[in-house]
Parts: C-alpha cells; structure tokens; sequence
C-alpha cells in the first residue's frame, strides 16, 4: 500500500455539553480518496477542522507527513499542505474571486506586494480547468450560489496540496459541475495527492472513493473498502440501525385544506410558486442548496416581502407583512439556522420556549415566573429534554434538546400549519428518531406540515407529499411512490441553467 | 474611450463618487457665497487645515477597515506633541533623536493597543479608551500647560513652501496615495480587508489575524504620532489637550468616506475626500458667519445622512 | 452519556479552569472589596461618614447614567450621546426661571427631551440600521451645537433653582439626596429588567435580534425604547449633575459618556449584547468613584486618576472574556 500521509489516533474533542470527537482513529494514504460519511453532527466537520489546526483537539494526536503535529492555527496546517474547503462558505464578499482563490496564497513581486497579473491568469487557467466561466475580477457577493461554492472548491486546489479536505463540495452544485469535480479529484489523485471526501451524496461516494469511513455521535464507527460494502449496509452503519426503525409508519387521513399558496414571488428569489398543503399532512420541499427553499418560507412567515401572488391559511386570505402578523394568523416556523435564527443561546430554557407567547404568563406586563416556569416543566416532559431545570441556558444544551426547544416553542406559538426548516440538522440519530416521531403525532393530531429537508431520506421516510423547487421556481410535484431520492434529485437538477462553458 | 470611461467610472465606490460630489458642490457654492473663498490664499488655508485631521484619520481607516475602532488616537497626539516641545525645549541638537524618540514611542503604543486587543481579547472600544484615558492622564501628570518650545527650523514641517507651494498638505495626499497602493496591491493591505470582512474565514485559510490587527494599531500609533509632530509644527509648541479633538473627530471621515464601521469595505481615498469635505465645509461655514456652533450641527447630521446612505454589506 | 469518563480526566487537567467561570462571574466584586480594602488600608479618612457621603454623592449621577446606558449595551448598542445630553439638559434647567417652584416643570422638560433625543437616537439605529456608534456619536456632536447656539458659548451660573442645590448635595436622614433618587431609579428600572416583558424581551432582543423578531417579538420597538430610556436617565442624571456641580458650563456632562460605557462594560456587558445587568454596572460604577476618591485621598495629583481609570477599565473587561469568545 502507498505511504500513509494522515493519521489521527484516538483524537478527542469536547464542546460545552457534547463531545464532538471521542477517541477517533483515522488515516489517509497517498493518491487515495477516502470518503467520511455519517449522520448531520456525527463529527464530520469537526474530525476535518481538527486535522486543519482549526480546532485543537483535547486528547490524542495527529501524525502528517510522519511528524506528529501540533497544529495552533489552520495557517500551520496549510503551510504543511493541508487544504480544505469547508462546508460554509469562507469567502470574502467583497474581494474579488481573484482575491478569494487566491486568500493566503497569493503570489508575490518584491516587497511583499501582490503580482496580480499572475494571480489573474492563475484564476483564469485554474477556473477553466473546471470548465467555468467566472470572471476573475469579479467580486464574490456579484455570484450565484452555485459559483460561490465552485470558487470555494478552485480556491482549495490553488497551492501545494498534499492532503485536500473537501466538506460537502457538491451540496450546491449540478450533477454537471460535480461530474468536472470529480476528474479533477481523479487527476489529483493519479498525482499522488490524498482526499478526505465528505459528502451526505452517499452515491459518489461509491462512484469516487477507495475507502470509506463512518462516524456516529462523535465515535468511529468503522473503515471499509468502498468495494466490500453496498449502500443499504452503509446506510445502517451511519444510523446505528436499521432503516424501518428510524420513521414512524406513515400514514392518517389529511383533512381539509391548511395553506395553499397561488403564484407567490418572494423578489427576484421565489418566482410563481402555487401549492396547498393539507391538516394532518407532511409535505416535503426538496431542492438543490440555493433552489430558495427557506426563502419561501420566510415570504410566507412575513420576514421576506412578497412582491406577487397571495396564500391562504385555512380558507382565508393573509396579509403578514411581519412574523407577528403570521403567528397570529396561525403560522409557525422553525428555522434552518438554530444558532443564528431559533435560539437565544445565552438565554434559559424557559426564555426560549415562551419567546412568541410571553404575553400569555404576564399580568399587566409583569412576567409571572411560577406559571411560566410549571408550563415549560410541563412542556420538557413532554418533550423529553434532558436539562436539571427549565433555568439552564440553551448554549448548555446537545443539538437535539435545542431542537427541541423549539418544537416546544413554535407547537404552543403555531395555530394550525408548521413550517420545519432542516428540523433534523446537527441533532445526533437518537434525538432524530424523536424528532421523527414527534412531527409524525403533530401530523396525526391535526396539524399541518411543511417539512423543508436537504436529506433526501429524511423527506422520502418522512413525507406523504413532495414539492421540488429549483432554483425560485417549483420543478415539480411527487406523490406516494413517485417519492424517491432518485425522482426527487432528477427534478431538482433537471435542466438546470448553469455556467458550465460551452 | 467613452468605454474606457465608463469601465473607470463603475469601478468607483458610489459612496466616493457621493462625497466627491458633495466636496464639488461646495466648492461651487463657496464661490458664490464669498468672493474670498476662490482666492489662493483661502484655497491653501483649506489645504493646510486639512492635513492634521487626513494623517489621524489616516490611521484610524486602517483600524475600521479591519472592524476595529481606535479611541486613543487623541491621547497619542496630546503626549508626543508635549514630549516633543517639553524635552527639545529650543535645543535643536537634541531635535532628531527626540523625535526618532517620540515616533518610537507612538509606535510602542499602537502596538501595546493592538496586542491588548489580541491577548486580552477585550473590545478594541474599551482597550483603547483605557489607553486613551491612561495616556490623557500621563500627559496631564507631565505638563498642565503647553510645555518647553521648538527650534525655529521645526516651522519648516507645517510651513515650508516649495515653489510657493506648501509642501505638508502634499506630503499628505502622497502618504494616502502610498497607503492606497498598499492596501491595493500589499498582500498585508489585502489581508486588512479580509479580516474585517470575515475574521473566521480569514483565520481558516491560514492568514494570521492577530499579526494583522496587531500592524494596524501599530500603524495607527504611527500617524497619530505623525499628527502630534505636525500640530507641534504648526502651534510651534505642544498641547496637553490638542488630541481631545481628534478622538471622535478622526472618525468622521472615515465613515462619510464609506468605510464601514464593521469593516472589510471602504478605503482610504473615500477618507482623504471625506477629510475635504469636513475641512471646506467648515470654511465655508465660517464665510457665511456661521459659528462653530451651527458647524456641529451640521457635522452630526452629515455623520447621519452619508452614513444612512451607503448600503452595509450582505453576508455571503 | 458516552463522555462522562472523559469529562473526568478533563477535570483533573485543569483546575484553573474551574476558577475561570466563579472569576468571570465575581470578579469586578472581588475586585472592588479589594479596592476598598486598600482604600481602607492606605488612608484612614475612607471610611469617615462625611468620606462615603460625598463619595456616593458625586457618584450617583454616574450611577443613572450607568443604568441607562445598561439598557443600550445590553441590545449590542451604545449611546455615546449620554454626556452631551446631560450638560444640554443642565443648559435647559438654567434657562428657565430660577425659582423653586419650577423644579417640577424642569423635570418634566427634561424628561421629554430626553425621551425625543432617545427616540431619535433609537430610529437611526433601527429604522435607518445606521450603527449605534455613528448615530449616537451624531446626536452628540448635534446637541453640542444645539447647546452651544442656544448658550453663544458662554458659560451660565447662578440661574439655578436653590432647591436644586438640595438635590445635588442635601440629605435626607443623613443618606445624600440624590443617592435616594438614584436608589429609587434602580428599584424602578430593576424592575423593568428582572420581572416585566419587556425586561424579557430586551434580553432576548439583545442575544439574538433576528431569532427575536422571528419570534414575533417587535426587535425594533424594544431597541427604540432602550435607548429612550438610557436618554432619560441621562437627562435626570444631568439635572443631579447640575444640582451637585451648582455652576453650569456648557460641557459639565463631559465624560460621562465614555465612563458610564467603561463601568458597564467591567459589570460584565458585551457589545455583542444580551449579557450584563444592573447590579454588576452599578459595581462598575463603585469601581470608577472608589479610584477617583482615592487617588484624592492620597494627595495624588488628580490626572493621576485618569491613568488608573484607564488600566482598570481594560483590566475589568478582560475578566469576562475567555480567549476565542
């Protein structure tokens, strides 16, 4: 076998109340890709952030290049040969894409100044060898989605790389563009060059990697050649069981009509998007990262303005032009980013969970405390969220009783239709399993849901519905055994303008 | 042509093309509202009033531009601009070494500012306010009133004229026309934008922020300390209270010149215009018998107008 | 869970560590008991009656300024405009006819100019989304010129109320005047904080802006209303400020801005808001009056205290912070 270029031994990591990393083993050889695959919060990003120098791990080390290395920031890392591309985008709006490949790396004239004739025509060759038509000079806010994410990949590819890290490159990109990622990979691997690969894409995983390890709620789960396993088994590795125990039954009778949306424009963002939704119906909205899922629902919440079109929550017509309105007019909505957009973090349980509804536990403004604090005792039962009292602050808190935090919050604050933004991001599988469960009962006690999902299982094990929206618009509709990860994909990048060269 | 014109144009910053033409406009107006104003003599005094103000602004754009804010520039100003006078005291042979001394001395301190920031991990607001506070108070301890004298030939510096020309406001567009080259072509000047426009992403493809933030309040010490041996020159004497000014003043044109307090966006050139504009507005206003009181006035709410014009950045 | 042996051994690596959090927490009040107990130490007079009188007397004024600027700092803004809108409300209070019987209407101006500089500062800050900084700074330099139009320049005196001179230096049951003002001021704006909605919601608000309004609270409306109320207790502030200091120039709130920001902060704020409180602004305050006593005490010269100001307003600040917050 080739030489070893990584190798991680029994490294740990810990963050206020989870252990992200536990004794985790790991290596790499030259000119070899290994894909790194497991649940949303399994410690995938934090096992790539850790080998940058990003993190420093609390116990074990890291052995690259033959050397054990202590790494205090990713400038070290990179100065080693270690290049990644992270799963948020680290670029600079307003430098231009030039600049941004180039960020750290520039090449240099005497005097430590820049030679930008060079970097340009760098930019220009290393663009084109991807076969995309990027102007160089261009600044990063002026690009799409899709471009972003392709100036990212081009930006990891720029220096002497001996190991390439690469998080979720394709999340938002074309089966097209994915397909010129990959020779590239090909060719960086016949060079000798090493690739740790994560993607949620289990299919290219099969298609590109030798190896392929799984990680589960921040263990090791295990290493395989990627020829000696099939993907169901892969699969159940990740989930730690089996598929038919994760989603409860579908299922129930959908009542009358919840929301049904006509010819809605959020912007330039959501054009002409019509569907209804049902009580006691879960439909799912698929789509490409950037295909303007979540801005819909921020149209329809009120907190992105509608410029056409109109929606009715049941049977009358809406005009939220706020997320106050929409709560009142029934609405509730559970955001993607519970971080920057769900919670308060520095605030208590109880802070959190009575945010929309804080009116309903004050007497002429003064916040009466006992009652708030025996219905949020009530509601963390229910819930099971495991915490010493409703007092303790959210930032305390695993991925899944955050999550669940806010289901507590937007069941009491909602009337009627719940929109679910990526419910299940950054939760480990046990928490999911009771996520799973508790949309399903929400479903069966009446409700109506709008599941927003990137997981492409999630939304086949969970939906009873499917809309695919691609790029603002609606790409198409998909019903009980029209639902599968292959139909929904096919619509999501079908046909799809991109900016592929000619 | 036309096109060539037009590819310069839009690449311009709106919030440049804005205030310089404002700066245009007042001048315009300045010409109708006193006959004096055109002369020579008035459009010098401009240029000369406006050089103290560009150097302290100067220092404070690098700052803003990496998200940060320097609240000791003032105090810089008022101790190196008394040190200087108080311990050359007339004696010009010890006129070099004690202002080597003195730029030695601002540097010292930009740098203890910025490495405060990064070890302490304190607000840069409150680091440098504590540093202002700290520094007002050793001035103060070391003179209560303008201390010792300059060698006539110090004059030379705020004063000299080269072909009846004065030569300090043109030292000072030419020191913004280097920093403008820096900041363009300098891979340090293009790490100053990359980490006020996204420190996480900056810090993750391996630039080292701290030694970024660290140069810029270097440098800022450095220009503040500029200002306080251009001020000595010009009042031929050093003043425990000049810097008071500048605190709060050497931020105004920065941010009417577009640079946004968040950082990663803006620039020097929209800071030396903003810089006219304050300075020709205020000899304007004085033309037109409006007291400094009114001057204030309008200051704030120019602050508010520009500021409230430019559109902040949106997040990738 | 599956880290619980490996929480231990992080435990054992690093007992200082543990010491961190108590520090964060207590720190600024560990630090003040030891400021008194040097106090005490070096200079007898501290503890004298007559000592902690004046002390707390001239203290209180920064101590209403400090509870309003709390409000700001705690919806990640700041209010620079504080000391100026204090001398420009003592500049109001020497304009109107100097008679006791005008106290009242005084306050009562005052408060509604307060609250209109408030509001304005607050509908910059929200509604045209320019940054706390600039906006304050604006109204700042606007009020200054305000002032200075309405005064010419020149100083004013002796045109005050005389019941305005109790308020500043009088006592009552041998408690200085204005610290029962100030002590009635915390009880209401306590609790306004710790036991109303709005309370509430200003935390909310000030941890997470978008999540708030997301949640249908009105983030816009509880910023407003933040920086109304900083702006009235700088404006009754400045009235004590006025009564106290009994002479009016034009810059007597001069100060009082950065100081009032300072003691916040070593109370444990962060502008990145949603942190700090009351109590711990008020020991921030403690901090600033005890040096300043002391440094008078021990015959330094006054700039002294600047230099000491200075050192620990950055000392206090970095207790809270533990590195990569």
């Amino acid at each position: 076998m080739a030489e070893t270029v990584l190798q991680v031994k029994s490294v740990t990591k810990h963050f206020p109340g989870v252990v992200a990393l536990n004794q985790v083993d790991f290596n790499n050889y030259a000119g070899e890709i290994h894909a790194l695959v497991g649940e949303n919060g399994a410690g995938k990003s934090t096992l790539i952030k850790v080998i940058a120098g990003a993190y420093q791990p609390d116990g074990g080390e890291i052995i690259f290049g033959g050397q054990k290395t202590v790494w205090d920031s990713p400038h070290q890392s990179r100065e080693a040969g270690i290049s990644v591309i992270y799963q948020e985008f680290n670029l600079f709006p307003d430098l231009t894409v030039a600049e941004n490949i180039f960020m750290g790396n520039e090449p240099l004239k005497a005097f430590r100044l820049i030679d930008y004739p060079k970097m340009i025509k760098e930019s220009d060759e290393l663009l084109s060898k991807f076969g995309i038509c990027i102007e160089p000079l261009k600044k990063v806010k002026d690009l799409s989605v899709a471009e972003q994410q392709m100036v990212e990949i081009a930006k990891g590819m720029c220096n002497q790389t001996k190991l390439f890290i690469l998080d979720e490159p394709t999340a938002g990109i074309s089966d097209q563009e994915a397909e010129t990622l990959f020779e590239r990979l090909a060719v960086l691997k016949a060079e000798g060059v090493s690739v740790i690969y994560i993607s949620h894409r289990l299919g290219e995983i099969f298609q590109i990697a030798d190896r392929v390890t799984v990680l589960k709620d921040g263990n090791l789960v295990d290493t395989f050649d990627t020829k000696a396993i099939d993907k169901n088994t892969l699969v159940s590795k990740m989930v730690g069981r089996d598929l038919e125990d994760i989603y409860p039954p579908k299922g129930g009778e959908a009542g009358g009509e919840a929301l049904s949306i006509k010819s809605l424009s959020v912007g330039h963002l959501v054009k002409d998007v019509s569907f209804s939704l049902r009580q006691g119906e879960i439909l799912g909205l698929a789509g490409l990262v950037g295909s303007r899922r979540t801005e819909l629902a921020h149209g329809l919440f009120g907190s992105l303005p509608i410029t056409a079109g109109s929606y009715k929550l049941g049977g009358r017509e809406v005009s939220a032009t706020n997320p106050q309105a929409s709560i009142r007019s029934g609405l509730g909505f559970l955001t993607e980013d519970r971080k920057n957009e769900g919670l308060v973090l520095g605030q208590s349980i109880e802070a959190n969970i009575t945010m929309p509804i804080l009116a309903q536990f004050a007497n002429n403004s003064l916040v009466d405390f006992k009652r708030e604090k025996n219905f949020c005792q009530q509601e963390m039962d229910k819930y099971a969220i495991v915490a010493k009292s409703g007092e303790v602050l959210v930032n305390n808190l695993s991925g899944g009783n955050q999550q669940k935090v806010l289901f507590s919050r937007w069941v009491q604050a909602c009337g009627g239709v719940l929109i679910l933004d990526e419910p299940t991001r950054g939760v480990d599988v046990g928490a999911k399993v009771e996520i799973y469960k508790i949309i399903r009962d929400l479903a069966e006690s009446g409700l109506a849901i709008l599941l927003i999902s990137s997981e492409l299982q999630e939304v086949v094990g969970m939906c009873d519905r499917v809309v695919v929206m691609k790029e603002g618009r609606l790409a198409g509709e998909l019903e009980n055994d029209q639902i599968s990860e292959e139909s929904i994909m096919h619509l999501a990048t079908l046909s799809r303008e991109n900016f592929v060269c000619d | 042509m036309s096109e060539a014109f037009k590819k310069v144009v839009s690449k311009i910053d709106p919030s440049i093309g804005i205030v310089s033409g404002l700066v245009l406009l007042l001048v315009i107006a300045g010409f109708f509202v006193s006959d004096r104003f055109g002369t020579t003599q008035n459009l010098l005094n401009i240029l000369e009033n406006s050089v103290s103000l560009g150097l302290a602004s100067m220092g404070q754009t690098l700052v803003i531009l990496t998200g940060g804010i320097d609240l000791s520039i003032g105090g810089i100003i008022s101790l190196t601009s008394c040190l200087t006078s108080g311990v050359i005291n007339g004696n010009s042979s010890l006129m070099f070494p004690v202002i080597a001394g003195v730029l030695l001395l601002g540097i010292a301190i930009g740098a203890l500012n910025g490495v405060l920031i990064v070890r302490l991990g304190v607000h840069p607001l409150i680091v440098t306010l504590g540093m202002s506070m700290v520094l007002q108070g050793v001035t103060l301890m070391y003179t209560l009133e303008p201390p010792g004298a300059m060698p006539l030939s110090w004059d030379l510096v705020a004063y000299g004229k080269l072909l009846g020309v004065p030569v300090a406001p043109l030292v000072m567009v030419l020191i913004f026309i280097a920093m403008w080259a820096f900041l363009k072509k300098a891979r340090l000047g293009r790490y100053i934008f990359a980490v006020g426009g996204n420190a996480e992403a900056a810090r993750l493809s391996g630039i080292r922020q701290n030694r970024v933030v660290v140069f810029v309040y270097t440098a800022c010490g450095f220009f503040a300390t500029l200002t306080g041996l251009y001020l000595v020159s010009r009042m031929g004497i050093g003043d425990p209270r000049i810097g008071g000014y500048y605190m709060l003043s050497s931020i105004t044109p920065v941010v009417v010149g577009g640079t946004i307090l968040a950082g990663g966006k803006g620039g020097v050139i929209g800071t030396l215009i903003g810089v006219y504009l304050i300075i020709v507005l205020r000899n304007l206003l004085n033309f037109m018998d409006i007291t400094s009181f009114y001057q204030w006035i309008i200051e704030g709410v120019i602050i508010i107008v520009a500021v409230s014009f430019y559109v902040e950045r949106k997040k990738v | 869970m599956s880290g619980t042996t490996i929480n231990l051994e992080r435990a054992e690596t690093s007992r200082l560590a543990q010491a961190k959090p108590f520090f964060q927490k207590y720190g600024l009040y560990v630090f003040l008991v030891l400021l008194i107990l040097i106090a005490v130490s070096t200079s007898p007079q501290f503890l004298a009656p007559r000592n902690i009188q004046n002390l707390l007397t001239e203290g209180a004024p920064l101590g209403m300024a400090a509870l309003g600027q709390t409000f700001v700092i705690l919806t990640a803004g700041l209010d620079l405009s504080v000391g100026s809108l204090m001398s420009s409300v003592a500049v109001i209070a020497t304009s109107i006819a100097p008679d006791n019987v005008m106290i009242l209407p005084i306050f009562l101006i005052a408060i509604a100019f307060g609250a209109l500089v408030g509001f304005v500062n607050g509908w910059l800050v929200t509604k045209r989304k320019v940054s706390p900084f600039l906006a304050t700074l604006a109204t700042m330099i606007v009020l200054q010129g305000l002032r200075f139009a309405w005064t010419k320049g020149a100083p004013l005196s002796g045109h005050l109320p005389p019941g305005f001179r109790v308020l500043g230096t009088g006592t009552l049951l041998s408690i200085p005047v204005n610290l029962w003002a100030l002590g009635f001021l915390i009880l209401v704006f306590a609790i306004v904080l710790y036991r109303t909605t709005y309370g509430r919601k200003l935390y909310l608000v000030g941890g997470n802006p978008r999540a708030a309004f997301l949640s249908g609270i009105h983030a816009d409306r509880v910023i407003i209303a933040a920086y109304m109320i900083c702006a009235v207790l700088a404006s009754i502030a400045g009235l004590f400020l006025v009564g106290y200091v009994g002479s009016v120039d034009n810059w007597v709130g001069k100060g009082y801005e950065l100081d009032s920001i300072a003691a916040v902060m070593m109370g444990g704020a962060s502008f990145k808001g949603g942190k700090g409180g009351i109590f711990g602004s008020l020991a921030g305050v403690l901090v600033l009056i005890v040096i300043y006593n002391l440094v008078l005490l021990l015959g330094f010269p006054i700039q002294t205290q600047l230099v000491v100001k200075g050192l620990v307003i950055i000392l206090a600040a970095s207790f809270y912070l533990t590195r990569g917050d």
